[in-house]
């Protein structure tokens, strides 16, 4: 049996090797061996790229693999998979999708849809097979990282457990969410984590242990305001200056100000407004402030203007506030001339 | 705009909408919960698997830390931490973490390790005499290592003693 948990080995350590080549700068890799019953963890350094065998035979009880990524400063380390390797345990991958291709750790925003695939395989049917042969519970938990929260530093042991289910039979199951269920009385402003993990049953010689788990990041819905110009103000001189307050834009984003004639209008593409653009490559999200001034060139006809403010993130472009206003900068002289002969 | 779109990724300008707001996504949410699609699989009873969570990795490591550059090793790995060595087990700002191997590599001078086999890690047998004679008095940071990769080294299981047998009573039994 050894033969063949050795050879699962290599594979946890290829697929440990797949996201260190997608890690971003600034982050390091750890592979942490944990042995059950006994405890004893050793650090196997992982190569950017390959593969290799462990040497610390797996024991009875499993052996579990963790795929760490630190940020030196702050420290902070993200659990990024894992894998348990034992005689009877089934193996199981969970995978999470979002329309946000950022990797490592999969994220979106708290009003958009994901999906989570869930992978069992090696689990067997028979009465007299081992208990812990026979299914798994898959766990889903839900943290909010607090208002402003980052996510850095928090316990993962506060985290809400949902219901849970159990797992008998192999192959893949997608569960589909609309949105988040992390807790928060803002919906637009929820900013936390969802994970699903897959957890072996207990017998007599192995532990309830975790099997495999991943989780999304939920990003907060972005608003801004435009200040120093009211709806429906009358311009006859020059454009005021503008106040842009931005917050929460997504990590992956870029925000502008345009600004078109005519009322408000969902998918106009107007004249962008000088220095109002802002583009956003982070893993955080980012709150800005921005004073526009000197834009006058932009408004170029009489009549009633919209000016709004768009963010385009990887689900799209979204309209953050919009203000509408008149322009009439004609001076009319109403005058009388006489003459006398 | 469209270079924007392009930008990040996506195939086409999509359609504009505005934000969603708090009554949308509450409402959109009580619907969803009676939806959940974790109830169409077997409810389980068990409800203590989250207590075998991984723990942070951070919790369950030691730092290593001198010129600027830094590693983690499992609790447990570092076997003496001479009192003038003792700063090197916190991380400094602006440290370049580093995995264990290339660490080491760069911090020979300072760091010993002890090869130690998988019975003596999980407590099981007991390390040489000799070799716990020289931890005391070596000068450098010790860290326990398996094949070159740092260890933790479990609390010695002592084998309980053999229960003292009463030859009488042992000769009473049938």
């Amino acid at each position: 049996m050894k033969t063949t948990l050795f050879r699962l080995v290599p594979m946890v350590l290829a697929a440990c090797a797949l996201v260190a080549a997608q890690t971003p700068a600034g982050y390091t890799n750890f592979i942490r061996q944990i042995q059950s019953p006994s405890g004893v963890q050793w650090d196997a350094t992982v190569a950017a790229t390959g593969e290799q065998l462990s040497p610390l035979p797996v024991d009875l009880g499993g052996t579990r693999f963790e795929l760490w990524t630190v940020k030196a400063s702050p420290l902070t380390s993200y659990l990024l998979d894992t894998c348990l390797v034992g005689t009877f345990v089934p193996v199981a991958f969970v995978e999470i999708h979002s329309e946000d291709p950022y990797r490592p750790i999969p994220r979106t925003r708290a009003d958009r849809p994901f999906s989570v695939d869930i992978t069992v395989s090696g689990l067997l049917g028979g009465p007299t097979d081992p208990v812990s042969s026979r299914g798994v519970n898959l766990l889903r938990h839900v943290q909010s990282y607090g208002v402003g929260g980052t996510g850095a530093e928090i316990d993962r042991n506060q985290a809400t457990l949902l219901p849970q289910a159990a797992i008998t039979q192999n192959g893949t199951r997608t569960l589909s969410y609309a949105l988040t269920s992390i807790p928060g009385a803002d919906r637009t402003k929820v900013r936390g984590e969802e994970r699903f993990s897959v957890f072996s049953l207990q017998d007599y010689q192995t532990p309830e242990a975790q099997i495999a788990s991943q989780y999304i990041q939920i990003w907060p819905v972005a608003d801004g305001s435009l200040s120093g110009l009211s709806a429906g103000q009358l311009i006859r001189f020059a454009m005021p200056q503008i106040t842009v307050t931005l917050n929460d834009l997504y990590p992956s984003s870029t925000t502008y100000v345009q600004a078109y004639q005519g009322d408000p209008r969902l998918g106009v593409t107007g004249k962008t407004i000088p220095g109002s653009v802002l583009v956003t490559n982070d893993v955080l999200p980012q709150s800005r402030v921005l004073t526009l001034k000197d834009y006058d060139a932009v408004f170029d006809e009489e009549g009633r203007w919209t000016m709004e403010i768009v963010t385009v993130t990887p689900f799209g472009s979204d309209r953050l506030t919009h203000v509408s206003f008149d322009v009439a900068r004609i001076i009319k002289v109403n005058s009388t001339l006489t003459t006398i002969e | 705009m469209c270079g924007l779109h392009a930008g990040l990724g996506l195939a086409a300008s999509p359609a504009m909408q505005d934000a969603a707001t708090h009554e949308q996504l509450a409402a959109q949410l009580r619907k969803i919960q009676q939806q959940d699609p974790m109830q169409l699989l077997p409810a389980s009873q068990s409800g203590e698997a989250s207590r075998h969570a991984p723990k942070d990795l951070l919790s369950q490591s030691d730092i290593l830390c001198f010129g600027g550059l830094a590693t983690l090793v499992p609790k447990r790995s570092v076997l003496r931490i001479p009192p003038n060595l003792a700063p090197r087990m916190q991380i400094t700002p602006g440290a370049t973490l580093m995995g264990w191997s290339e660490f080491f590599a760069q911090n020979r001078g300072w760091i010993t390790t002890v090869e130690l086999s998988q019975g003596q890690a999980e407590g099981k047998l007991p390390l040489a005499e000799d070799l716990t004679k020289s931890l005391v008095d070596n000068p450098n940071l010790v860290v326990a290592t398996y094949q070159g990769g740092p260890i933790s080294l479990m609390p010695l299981k002592v084998p309980p003693p053999a229960a003292a047998v009463d030859p009488k009573t042992e000769k009473s039994k049938p």
